[in-house]
């Protein structure tokens, strides 16, 4: 084990998580379970009462996780220098290479399933008779088991991390000719492919920001049921298909070009080295701009009924609006790094 | 659009141009083949004919890049590993040895001004003199 203050810091952060996220997991499996047989309302008020703590554990813990995602990154850069060979955090994702890659795969899945709960709770807590306290905690058992799916991770991986063998340079997988965010876009674009992704990343996130302003503007209310679905559905799909893209492209174009290194595409490199200072701020707001159209999504299967309706379109606005916020900011960051550097 | 994110897209704006402005201005040099930091006393400097330079962390990344791009290359100065000291690499003696001078890349390939300096440590790191790496067919 590498013992600094971030390690440290991301045990304290598993261990307590895993404990509370323990308990949390038990006491909404029995609330959940006496939930069965309570139907009437005053039950159901009454019950949100006695719950009150733990869905206040749960705010806490949550919360606290939702960190632990950037929070690892900080972590691995922290090991580069004690990584015989490592140049950047590449480097330090060949030791336990599949810890770090279910790592690196849950703690996404986790910020937007606890991103999400979250939500649900605000509305769910701001109508009288906690309409939505049994959804609320179906849903805390998913986010429960992944948090705890997170924290036992975390703990085995920090405490299995022992920097004993030489690893490779980034370049050795990022900077082939065989790299897979070439062959990948290459197989379906063809030789043009970084042109065609370029147009496609400037094309796809104007489409995708123009779509949550409309959402957003007056003009909205006047559209049918109809063009409604239509709109949200296009805008759930391009919200989708926006990310592959925008993750060949960084690693294709753009990373290069702003790291001044036409043949260094790594993102770690460009992450975590502080050559482009504020890359951290421009991934941030990409990911937060688009798990935001997910948490939109969310919120409309979960929380509309005739009860939460108002407040729920009042929160749909305001993650509407953080949503276009943050992914106009990260396409005008990226621009101008574009045009200035 | 409401004020709230007029304003945080000021401030984003503000960021990026920061960003842009370190990048410029206050950032140390870096590889220009891997974007490592690059120690003073194994720096390469690649002069082109446009006058530019391009700074590299150690012989190998100059090496990789010189290979690519020789024809708009002018040439090529190195640092002497004893006395720090910049020199034209025709004048310089390379030794590949033992001793690694970056363990990212294993580059082992050092610079010495003197011939004795670069005898010397063949010698103790089990090292042979090679040829100019740099050496530019006319």
């Amino acid at each position: 084990m590498i013992i600094n203050i971030y390690t440290l810091i991301m045990l304290f952060v598993a261990f307590v998580s895993l404990f509370l996220g323990g308990f949390l997991f038990y006491a909404a499996l029995r609330m959940l379970l006496y939930f069965a047989s309570a139907m009437s309302l005053e039950t159901k008020s009454k019950f949100e009462e006695r719950g009150y703590l733990v869905f206040l554990l749960a705010c806490m813990i949550l919360s606290v996780r939702m960190l632990a995602w950037p929070w690892f990154y900080f972590m691995l850069q922290s090991f580069v220098p004690e990584v015989p060979g490592a140049m950047c955090m590449f480097g330090v994702t060949q030791i336990l290479p599949s810890a770090v890659t279910f790592l690196q795969i849950i703690k996404p899945i986790s910020f937007f399933i606890m991103g999400g709960w979250l939500l649900c709770y605000y509305v769910d807590k701001a109508a009288p008779t906690s309409p939505l306290a049994r959804r609320n905690l179906c849903f805390l058992l998913v986010a429960c088991g992944v948090l705890l799916a997170d924290s036992i991770a975390d703990i085995s991986y920090v405490l299995r991390m022992k920097p004993l063998m030489s690893v490779s340079c980034c370049a050795t997988f990022f900077d082939v000719p065989l790299r897979p965010s070439a062959m990948i876009p290459q197989a379906i674009f063809g030789i043009h492919f970084q042109k065609i992704l370029f147009v496609l990343y400037y094309l796809i996130n104007i489409i995708l920001i123009a779509l949550l302003f409309l959402l957003l503007s007056k003009k909205w209310l006047s559209f049918t049921a109809f063009s409604k679905k239509i709109v949200v559905y296009s805008m759930a799909i391009v919200g989708v298909v926006n990310i592959p893209v925008v993750i060949y492209t960084l690693i294709e174009n753009i990373i290069p070009r702003l790291m001044q290194l036409p043949y260094h595409h790594c993102i770690y490199c460009f992450m975590g080295k502080g050559v482009v200072p504020d890359a951290p701020v421009m991934l941030g707001l990409f990911v937060i701009g688009t798990f935001a159209i997910g948490w939109m999504g969310i919120l409309h299967m979960l929380c509309m009924n005739a009860e939460t309706q108002p407040v729920t379109e009042h929160l749909l606005k305001k993650v509407n609006g953080l949503s276009a916020f943050c992914l106009l900011a990260s396409l005008m960051m990226v621009t101008i790094h574009l045009i200035f550097t | 659009m409401t004020k709230k994110i007029w304003i945080g897209l000021v401030i984003s704006i503000i960021v990026a141009l920061g960003g842009v402005a370190y990048q410029k201005f206050l950032r140390s040099p870096r590889c220009a083949f891997d974007g490592s930091a690059v120690p003073p006393i194994y720096e390469v400097d690649i002069v082109l004919r446009d006058r530019s330079v391009k700074k590299y962390c150690s012989i190998y990344c100059a090496v990789q890049w010189f290979k690519n791009n020789h024809q708009v290359i002018d040439h090529v100065v190195v640092v002497d590993e004893i006395r720090g000291k910049k020199i034209d690499s025709y004048m310089a003696y390379f030794v590949e040895s033992e001793l690694i001078t970056n363990e990212t890349n294993d580059n082992r390939i050092h610079v010495f001004q003197q011939r004795q300096d670069a005898l010397t440590h063949a010698e103790k790191f089990h090292g042979t003199v090679i040829d100019d790496p740099f050496t530019m067919d006319e």
